[in-house]
């Protein structure tokens, strides 16, 4: 099964998680809304976007429906599960700790980001 | 944790739709130009920058695809689909691979599942390998046995052993009188026995020291059959009486189901041995009873080392030994193993090595055609590779070939390991022990059908794993001679152990027919052979036994179409026999023979129809007449081989045996010479033989061998029945066992017929396989130098040039192979000397015959592709490419 588990997918994942348990939203809105949260720091190529949902989706963190917009058009809407939020509290502890200790190693004791 | 493993699950089984991703993309898209429309780009140029923003939309859609838990079981299925795409386009190849590993697996399998047990198995008892059966041996009995006398002493001072237990000598005739009658055998051990080996009874106890004693109680354990099969299995069977040869017994014990006696024997009742060290100084001329005697090594002591701690007692034994048999016996230490499996282990160790050879050849095979269709694939590989196959990819693909491959071979060839080892249970002779229990040994199928599969994919990875170069993608023809030395070698090596295992079969198969083709001296056909074991709890005595045989012997010869009645103790040419040694005979009026020279002879104690009966032609003198069995002189009659042996140049007639062994009373006198009879077995030098008149005198009956000989007119079919109604009119309690003796004589042939079957099957095995890998190479070779030969028969070349031209190269490695073959076949040959009958282990037939032979199929193998491959059109190979 090819998974690779690199810091940067890992991080992609528990952004979209994140982002989901505001409220459910399409692929699009997951995008723009890491985009303008980040400040356009952080551009989520879109090829490495929905493979990320998909993934999640199989592992039964978040699950997908069909809605319609308030543009009256029909986009598949992603919400966190139950376990998706269990994973998203996971996922954020091991980020605190994670970031904390790079903070801590390169000297730099602020507070760590969320 | 669960739920997460039941979404996978359902995605495994569900697949999500191919167009919802589709219409996710077109939303992601169609949003991403609204946008930009919205943000005041013109319509066309706000779509194309939406496209590139995205990037590959078909890229996204794999990807996505590979999330899908269990995406990689669908592209297992789908080289497991293109592996039988290519094996149907390639069926030779595909063929040839599957008969080499059916074969080579199922003949491997089944043939180890015999010598397995002969060589490898443990034996069923605690720690076997520290067991030993130890005594003297001497030319009359060459199993280990020791007199009661000697097992005192040893007892005594003995130092290498931690246990030492004796055995009856062996099984003996016994009756179960009860309601229901029963003839048995039984056999009698120490109560140590069953300790020492490790062995606990299945229902109830050992015998207890004091039951192990003379004038103890009387108990027995019986075996685990005769309580399952007499008793149904009674519960209630310990301490119950039962009654054998008239003696009330109780019964202590059952044995365990598949406990077997150290001797093989088989045996309902034991009893205790009873062994009483006083008497043992004073019976059986101070010498005491003979007794089997097994013991358990004390650790770390060796079979060497006990020989040699041993040697001082025996020696010491030696001096109560008369000076004849001083001479000719010896100490004997032989591990259970050994003992057991007696000489069953040569032929187990040559079958071995037909095993491995054969698996070998297998192995050579495969590899052989795996890397020739690698090479032939090259090209292939190049191309998949080009339109973006991954390394990784290519490999799987390459193992999930040979592991279908090796899979289909494998079961093929364990039915086929089935198979065989049903015939060869049926085929197989009585004599070689433990064969009767052989049963598919599914490991052995396993690791035969592993050593294939690993040649399988190690030479069918060996191409995957070079980078396709891109030069074979537009090279003229895929031709390669990469690894053409390695598999012409392969096939040579198939070659030289063909040779190998087809010289040794067919030294057996020469030896088989000189057994069968020898003259045995004797007529065997239409004579039917009795044996009538009489109760000797009724016949008690000597005179009720002759009464009984000589009643018979009359009833018999009034039979219609009866020619001859004749009794014997023991009939040739195998089986038991009585003998002597020739220095134990005193001729009257000659210097006594020097003991322990002359060997061994034959003595036989028969009627006068018994040379009538088997037809045996008295040569000088005469044969016993009717009248001689009531007079009071003893006469004998020698065979040809004795009488030279004892009177060279003298006429042996009248001259007169003093009494000594074999001859008792008040001597002999010589009245014949018979023609020589073969009787040590059909394969070993025949022994001088003794024939004394069985007279009618109760003196002359005693032992309990004895056996009737029935020579008739009429077919030996017919008149067993009325054999059997003439001994029940006379005592309807009496078993009857007959047979003809041809069948007899033939089943003392069918342990050399069985070994002949079995390696000539594995020699044809072996040689099929290797010539399906020169076929194969052969074809293969053709095809790829196609284009040459096309180039060859433009520029001129004959059809013959071309045959020449390929059938030189495959004559090449079959003479190398051949050469090398017959080497090794001759420098091991000797291993199989101790299997062939009056076949020299150099015999030059074999010698020449077999490569002639080996070399003649291999020729047909070579010229039926090499004819293929002249037929090729120059005008089209050329312009094929």
């Amino acid at each position: 099964m090819p998974q690779s588990t690199d810091l940067l997918q890992g991080t992609l994942d528990l952004l979209i998680l994140q982002t989901l348990a505001l409220e459910p939203m399409h692929g699009w809105g997951v995008a723009q809304r890491i985009q303008q949260l980040s400040k356009d720091v952080l551009q989520i190529g879109q090829g490495s976007l929905y493979p990320a949902l998909y993934r999640l989706e199989y592992k039964g963190w978040i699950r997908s429906e069909w809605q319609t917009t308030e543009n009256n058009r029909r986009a598949k809407y992603y919400r966190l599960t139950q376990t998706g939020k269990k994973q998203l509290a996971t996922e954020l502890a091991t980020w605190d700790r994670l970031s904390l200790a790079i903070a801590s190693v390169l000297g730099r004791a602020t507070e760590a980001s969320s | 944790m669960i739920s997460e493993l039941l979404t996978q699950l359902r995605f495994l089984i569900f697949r999500k739709r191919r167009r919802e991703l589709d219409e996710e993309i077109e939303f992601h898209l169609k949003q991403a130009v609204t946008t930009r429309i919205a943000a005041g780009m013109d319509p066309a140029e706000a779509r194309r920058q939406a496209l590139i923003e995205f990037g590959g939309i078909e890229l996204t859609r794999e990807q996505s695809e590979r999330q899908r838990p269990g995406w990689w079981i669908g592209t297992v299925m789908q080289d497991v689909h293109y592996a039988f795409r290519g094996f149907g386009r390639n069926p030779l190849f595909t063929i040839s691979v599957l008969i080499t590993l059916a074969l080579g697996i199922g003949a491997t399998t089944a043939v180890f599942s015999f010598v397995d047990r002969i060589l490898f198995r443990p034996l069923p008892y605690a720690e076997p390998s520290r067991i030993v059966s130890l005594g003297f041996v001497h030319p009359l009995e060459r199993q280990e046995f020791v007199m009661g006398r000697f097992y005192v002493e040893w007892q005594k001072d003995q130092t290498p052993f931690s246990d030492l237990a004796a055995q009856s000598t062996g099984v003996q005739n016994c009756d179960l009188v009860e309601n229901d009658p029963m003839q048995l055998n039984c056999i009698s051990f120490q109560a140590s026995f069953l300790p020492l080996f490790g062995i606990s009874p299945a229902l109830g106890r050992n015998f207890l020291p004091e039951e192990d004693r003379p004038n103890g109680p009387p108990v027995v354990m019986i075996s685990y059959g005769l309580w399952k099969g007499h008793y149904n299995g009674d519960p209630h069977i310990l301490d119950r009486m039962i009654n054998v040869d008239g003696n009330p017994v109780r019964v202590v014990g059952v044995l365990p189901k598949d406990f077997q006696f150290p001797t093989l024997e088989a045996a309902g009742i034991v009893s205790p041995f009873a062994f009483d060290p006083a008497v043992q100084q004073t019976v059986n001329g101070g010498f005491g009873h003979p007794m089997r005697l097994f013991a358990r090594l004390k650790p770390g002591v060796s079979v060497a080392q006990a020989y040699a701690q041993m040697q001082p007692l025996f020696n010491g034994d030696l001096k109560w030994f008369p000076p004849s048999a001083k001479s000719e016996t010896r100490l004997s230490i032989r591990t259970l193993r050994d003992r057991e499996t007696q000489d069953a282990r040569p032929v187990a160790w040559v079958l071995f090595g037909f095993v491995v050879a054969v698996l070998l050849i297998a192995c050579a095979n495969v590899a052989g055609l795996m890397m020739a269709r690698g090479a032939g694939r090259q090209r292939e590989l190049a191309v998949r590779s080009a339109i973006g196959a991954s390394r990784g990819r290519l490999i799987r693909q390459a193992l999930t070939e040979a592991f279908v491959l090796s899979f289909a071979g494998g079961l093929a060839g364990l039915a086929i390991a089935k198979a065989l080892v049903m015939v060869f249970v049926r085929l197989a002779p009585t004599g070689i022990p433990f064969i009767s229990k052989a049963h598919l040994d599914l490991r052995i199928g396993v690791f035969a059908a592993l050593v294939s599969c690993l040649c399988a994919v190690i030479f069918g990875i060996a191409t995957a794993l070079q980078k396709p170069r891109l030069a074979a993608l537009n090279a003229k023809t895929s031709m390669s001679r990469n690894h053409a030395f390695l598999r012409r070698s392969l096939v040579t090596t198939q070659i030289a152990i063909s040779i190998i295992l087809l010289s040794g079969a067919a030294l057996l198969l020469r030896s088989f027919t000189k057994i069968e083709e020898q003259n045995l001296g004797m007529q065997t056909g239409g004579v039917l052979t009795v044996k009538v074991a009489v109760p000797r709890l009724r016949y008690n005595t000597n005179q009720k036994v002759m009464d009984f045989y000589l009643r018979l012997e009359s009833s018999l010869r009034r039979l219609p179409g009866t020619r001859a009645v004749g009794m014997t103790d023991s009939i040739p040419p195998g089986g038991w026999q009585d003998g002597f040694r020739l220095s134990d005979l005193h001729v009257q009026g000659k210097p006594p023979i020097p003991p322990g020279t002359g060997g061994t002879v034959v003595g036989r104690s028969v009627t006068p129809d018994y040379f009538r009966g088997l037809n045996i032609p008295i040569m000088r003198g005469r044969n016993f007449a009717d009248q001689d069995r009531t007079g009071d002189e003893r006469e004998v009659i020698l065979s040809r081989l004795l009488a030279e042996r004892l009177f060279p140049g003298e006429d042996p007639i009248g001259k007169r045996f003093l009494p000594g062994a074999h001859v008792s009373g008040a001597g002999a006198i010589v009245v014949g010479v018979a023609d020589n009879v073969k009787n040590s077995g059909l394969t070993e030098q025949s022994d001088p033989e003794m024939y004394t008149l069985r007279r009618s005198v109760s003196g002359d009956w005693g032992g309990n061998h004895l056996m009737v000989i029935v020579d008739s007119a009429m077919p030996v079919a017919a008149i067993e029945p009325w054999v059997r109604s003439e001994v029940s009119s006379i005592d309807h309690t009496i078993p009857v066992e007959m047979e003809p003796l041809n069948e007899s004589l033939n089943r003392l042939a069918d342990r050399p017929r069985f070994e002949t079957t079995l390696l000539g099957f594995f020699a044809l095995t072996g040689l099929v396989l290797a010539i399906v890998g020169l076929y194969g190479l052969i074809a293969f070779m053709t095809t790829q130098r196609a284009h040459e030969i096309g180039v060859r028969m433009a520029l001129g070349a004959t059809r013959t040039n071309i045959l020449r031209l390929i059938a030189k190269d495959g004559l090449r490695m079959v003479l190398v192979g051949s050469a090398v073959g017959l080497g090794i076949a001759l420098a091991t040959s000797h291993m199989l000397k101790t299997l062939l009958f009056q076949v020299s282990v150099y015999d030059p037939l074999t010698y020449i015959l077999v490569p002639l032979l080996l070399s003649l199929v291999a020729l047909v193998a070579i010229l039926i592709p090499a004819r293929a491959g002249t037929r090729v059109e120059p005008a089209i190979t050329l312009r094929a490419e």
